[in-house]
């Protein structure tokens, strides 16, 4: 008499056993593990087209080369940029050189370099990807590629910085576009960062 | 007996709520930790960012052109004047970064 519903129980309680494995192991593989960090990619240094023109650092510590549909722009007077500009004077390419101003090193550039965005002008910032011992004409240098939104405007953009220590002196390269159109840009971005020349 | 297996069947069955619960806060936390801008859609394109030079030129090798004028913003809490303000870089109008050490 007793034995079915004893038995009956027994089966609940698998049924419930199994019941509570399958939750975990389902809530276990669901649960997202940190992002896996993109890979960065590969940065050949290599001299520019002969139809590129190139704009030496005031200190004459490093060369900036930017094809010929850009055009200087003004900035810093330390430092050199170069842009695209569209019909509405919007910046399509910019592309920037500056002697190393501040505490920045190879070490902690990708972090030093997030920082200084969302302190200066980025209401957000957030890394791509970075690289360490990437090789530069005439020196080594550290990379990251980042996107962020600016303060003024909430203007999407993209960019690969790198801060490049050469044998006399470190300066930073960078190479930005809007997010929306980075990817279409970047083979030519990133060709400019390896044209870049330090001394 | 009965009754023991019972409470065995609340105890697995608890175990499962409170392990499920572990992880969906597990979840929630990193999503709030990524702060990217992907809430935002379509970026229109910057608006002209260049502002006029006041220092003197540098001497670059290459002839400057001159660039557009800037509108003035308004102006953001920030470390460093924004709406053409600070080194007048297209960074402090809304265009984008330059590799500058937060000048």
């Amino acid at each position: 008499m007793t034995a079915r519903p004893v038995r009956y129980r027994r089966y609940a309680l698998a049924v419930l056993a199994a019941a509570a494995v399958l939750t975990i192991a389902i809530v276990a593989f669901a649960r997202p593990g940190r992002p896996t960090p993109a890979s960065f990619p590969s940065l050949v240094p290599a001299v520019a087209p002969a139809s590129w023109l190139h704009l030496t650092l005031p200190d004459g510590t490093a060369v900036l080369s930017y094809p010929p549909s850009l055009q200087q722009i003004s900035g810093d007077t330390d430092a050199v940029s170069a842009a695209r500009l569209g019909p509405g004077g919007g910046i399509q390419l910019y592309l920037n050189a500056t002697p190393r101003q501040g505490t920045e090193n190879l070490a902690h550039w990708a972090a030093f370099r997030l920082a200084l965005l969302r302190s200066d002008d980025a209401a957000s910032a957030r890394e791509v990807a970075a690289a360490e011992r990437v090789k530069f004409r005439g020196g080594t240098g550290s990379c990251v590629i980042d996107a962020y939104v600016t303060r003024i405007g909430a203007h999407q953009y993209q960019e690969i910085a790198c801060l490049v220590q050469g044998r006399q002196s470190a300066s930073v390269i960078v190479a930005a576009a809007p997010a929306a159109t980075w990817a279409e840009e970047r083979p030519l971005l990133f060709q400019a960062v390896a044209a870049y020349l330090v001394r | 007996m009965s009754f023991t297996l019972i409470r065995s069947a609340a105890g697995v069955a608890l175990l499962a709520v409170l392990a499920a619960g572990c992880g969906t806060a597990a979840t929630g936390h990193s999503a709030v930790s990524k702060p990217a801008g992907a809430a935002h859609s379509a970026a229109p394109e910057p608006a002209a960012p260049l502002g006029p030079r006041q220092s003197p030129p540098a001497p670059a090798r290459v002839t400057a052109s001159p660039s557009a004028p800037a509108t003035a913003p308004s102006q953001p809490a920030d470390s460093i004047p924004q709406g053409n303000g600070g080194d007048h870089d297209p960074d402090n109008n809304g265009g984008p970064s330059d590799g500058d050490g937060n000048i």
